[in-house]
C-alpha cells in the first residue's frame, strides 16, 4: 500500500522509533567558529550505539541575542539508554571536548519544568579544577534560582551550569530516501536534512544526518549483531529474493532522527519526506521497521506527512 | 491587584515604627482593621489612622495586595519588614529598616531609604531609586549573616557597610559607596556601577562572592592581590540579567569589558573576588 505526495509513492508504513533519554545543552563561544567547534566535536562518534557511547548530534545554531551570554550558540543533543548511561558520555564529552575547547561555556538547554531528571554535570566536571573552581549562583529569593561552575583553565576560565535537564525521548525516527539516482537521491537527503534542522528538539545523528549503509539487526556471521541492510541495497538487488529496491530505484539513503518527544519526531520526518519529495528524480519514500516487535514507537509516515 | 493608600499626614521629628505596612499583615482585613493596626511613635501605641489617611481595598492574599504610601515618609521606620510577598510603593523618601528581613515581593522606594533598608533580607526585590542609609542589607549587630536572599537595586550612593556579613544574594549600587562595603562578606554579589569607597571587602572570606567595581575603586585594601585581567564569561550572565530583568541599562556597557581580578582578604585567609573594570 502506498500513497503520493508530490508524485513520489510513499508507502503506507512506519518507523519504529525506540525509548531513550535525551538531553540537550547550549554550548556559546567568543564567536561562531569555536561554538561549532566544540559542538562539532562533542558529538562526533555519536551516530548510534550499536558501537558507540552515546547518539548525538547539533540540533541548532543559537543566534548571540537569544544564547544564555550573548555569545553565539550552538545547541547539541545527546541521547542515551537511561539518565545514568547518559550522564557518562555526556560528562566525558564535556570534559575532553569543550572543558578544552577555547573560550567556551555550556548551559542547560532543557528547563526542569521540560525534564523528568535533572542530571549533574557542572557538579561533577567542576572538581578538575582541582580546589579553585568557584560556585556561582543567581537568583536567589527573587528569580529563577541558577547554579553556575567557574572553573580556572589556561586561557580564562570555563563556566559550565550545575544541572542539566533530561528526559524520556525517542530515538530510531527514520525514514528512506529512494531515488533513480545518486545524485537525485543524496540532493534530496540534503533537502530533507535542511527541513529538519528547522525543527526543535531534533537531531540527525549520523554524519550530515545521512546513514548510506542503513543496518538490520544481525548477519549472517554468528559474531556479528548488525550488518548493512541488504533488502535496501541497489546493487544487489537481484541477488537477493526479499530485495525491497523498487523498480527504477538505484541509491537509497537513510535519514535518521532523534527527538525529545514522538510529536516532534513526527514533525520532522514530515518536513523531511515533504522536502525530499520536492527533487527530481526521486521515486519512493519508506521506513525501517521490525514489525513493531521490537520499537516502543510507531511513527507512520501517512501521520508525518498530514495523511498523504 | 488590590491597592490600598496610606498618605501620611505629616512628617514628625519622633519616628513612627510602622512594619504594619506590610502585604503580609494588611491581606485578609477589613479597611477598619487596617486603619485600628498600632504603630508606635516612642513609647505611645497610636494607630496607622493616626499618621496615615487609609483608603483603597484590601486583597485576601499578600501577593494580591499593592500598598502604596503616597509621599515622603522618612519618619517612618520598618516599612515592609519581614513582608513575603506582594508590593509596597512608597512614592518619596522611607525611613530606616525599611525592607529589612523581607523574604519575597517587590518593595520600590522613589526616593531615598534611611540607614538599615533591606538588612538581613531573605528574599524578594527591594529597590531604592534615590540614596540608600548605611547598612544596606547588613547583618544585624551581633548577627552573623547578612543578607542571604534577594536582590536590592539602589538608584544612587549607598552609605558605609553596605552588604555587610552577605552570604547570599545581589545588591546593585549605580551610585558611589561609602567605605566598609561587603566587609565581611562570605558570598553573594555586589556590583557597583560608581566609584567604590574605601576598605571595600575587608574581612571578606569568599565563599563564591564577589564585588564587581564597574566605576574604579577609591583604595584597595593591601590585602587582596592581584591575579589577573580577563573577561569572564559569568559577568556577561550578571550583566545581561541586570539589564533585562531589573532595567538596569547601563550594565551592558560593560560587557566586553577587561576585568582586574584581585583575591583576598588575606587578612582572613579569604578567597572572595574584587573585579575592577578597566577605565
Amino acid at each position: 500500500m502506498s500513497f503520493k505526495l508530490n508524485g513520489v509513492e510513499i508507502e503506507d508504513t512506519f518507523a519504529e522509533g525506540f525509548g531513550m533519554w535525551g538531553t540537550r545543552l547550549i554550548i556559546t563561544a567568543a564567536n561562531r567558529k569555536w561554538a561549532d567547534t566544540a559542538a562539532t566535536e562533542m558529538t562526533g562518534f555519536a551516530t548510534s550505539v550499536i558501537a558507540c557511547d552515546c547518539e548525538a548530534g547539533v540540533e541548532s545554531q543559537i543566534p548571540p541575542e537569544e544564547s544564555p551570554d550573548g555569545r553565539p550558540g550552538t545547541a547539541i543533543m545527546v541521547f542515551g539508554f537511561s539518565a545514568k548511561r547518559l550522564a557518562t558520555p555526556l560528562l566525558n564529552r564535556l570534559g575532553q571536548c569543550v572543558l578544552t575547547c577555547p573560550t567556551t561555556a555550556v548551559y542547560n538547554g532543557l528547563p526542569a519544568e521540560m525534564a523528568d531528571e535533572m542530571i549533574d554535570v557542572g557538579k561533577s566536571v567542576r572538581f578538575f579544577g582541582d580546589g579553585y573552581q568557584v560556585k556561582m549562583r543567581m537568583g536567589d529569593g527573587w528569580e529563577e534560582r541558577q547554579r553556575f561552575w567557574r572553573i580556572p583553565v589556561m586561557e580564562g576560565e570555563f563556566l559550565v551550569e550545575e544541572k542539566v535537564g533530561a528526559k524520556k525521548a525517542v530515538a530510531g525516527g527514520n525514514f528512506l530516501v529512494m531515488g533513480e539516482t545518486e545524485a537525485a537521491t543524496l540532493e534530496a537527503s540534503e533537502r530533507a536534512i535542511e527541513a529538519i534542522q528547522k525543527v526543535p528538539y531534533v537531531i540527525t545523528p549520523f554524519p550530515g544526518g545521512l546513514c548510506r549503509s542503513g543496518s538490520k539487526v544481525g548477519s549472517t556471521y554468528a559474531f556479528l549483531r548488525a550488518s548493512t541492510n541488504t533488502p535496501f541495497c541497489p546493487a544487489i538487488k537481484h541477488s537477493l529474493k526479499d530485495s525491497q529496491v523498487p523498480k527504477g530505484v538505484n541509491s537509497v539513503l537513510e535519514v535518521v532522527l532523534n527527538g525529545l518527544d514522538e510529536a516532534s519526531v513526527r514533525k520532522a520526518m514530515g518536513a523531511g519526506i515533504e522536502a525530499a519529495t520536492k527533487v527530481e528524480g526521486v521515486k519512493w519514500i519508506t521506513a525501517v521497521n521490525f514489525g513493531g516487535k521490537l520499537g516502543k514507537y510507531q511513527i507512520h509516515l501517512k501521520d508525518c506527512v498530514g495523511g498523504g | 491587584m488590590k491597592r490600598l493608600t496610606l498618605v501620611p499626614k505629616e512628617v514628625t521629628q519622633i519616628p513612627v515604627e510602622a512594619e504594619v505596612i506590610s502585604p503580609k499583615t494588611v491581606a485578609g482585613m477589613s479597611l477598619e482593621e487596617v486603619q485600628r493596626l498600632n504603630v508606635y511613635q516612642g513609647k505611645v501605641r497610636l494607630t496607622l489612622a493616626d499618621h496615615f489617611d487609609v483608603s483603597g481595598e484590601v486583597a485576601e492574599t499578600p501577593a494580591e495586595q499593592m500598598i502604596v504610601v503616597d509621599g515622603d515618609a522618612p519618619h517612618v521606620k520598618c516599612m515592609g519588614a519581614a513582608m513575603d510577598a506582594g508590593t509596597l510603593v512608597v512614592k518619596g523618601d522611607a525611613g530606616m529598616h525599611t525592607g529589612s528581613q523581607m523574604a519575597g515581593g517587590t518593595l520600590t522606594v522613589e526616593g531615598g531609604a534611611a540607614n538599615w533598608a533591606g538588612a538581613e533580607m531573605k528574599g524578594g526585590v527591594l529597590r531604592i531609586e534615590g540614596d540608600a542609609g548605611h547598612l544596606l542589607g547588613a547583618a544585624y549587630r551581633g548577627s552573623s549573616e547578612g543578607m542571604t536572599g534577594g536582590c536590592i537595586v539602589v538608584g544612587g550612593g549607598v552609605g558605609s557597610e553596605a552588604a555587610s556579613f552577605m552570604r547570599r544574594g545581589i545588591i546593585v549600587v549605580k551610585g558611589d559607596t561609602a567605605p566598609f562595603t561587603g566587609v565581611h562578606m562570605n558570598g553573594g554579589e555586589i556590583l557597583v556601577f560608581g566609584r567604590a569607597g574605601r576598605r571595600l571587602g575587608a574581612q571578606a572570606k569568599g565563599n563564591g562572592g564577589f564585588m564587581a567595581c564597574f566605576g574604579g575603586v577609591e583604595e584597595l585594601l593591601p590585602t587582596y592581590i592581584y591575579d589577573t585581567t580577563f573577561r569572564p564569561t559569568f559577568m556577561r550572565l550578571y550583566l545581561r540579567q541586570l539589564a533585562e530583568t531589573l532595567n538596569v541599562g547601563e550594565a551592558l556597557r560593560y560587557l566586553d569589558k577587561p576585568l582586574r581580578r584581585y583575591r583576598g582578604d588575606l587578612a582572613v585567609g579569604g578567597n572572595a573576588e574584587i573585579l575592577i573594570a578597566e577605565p
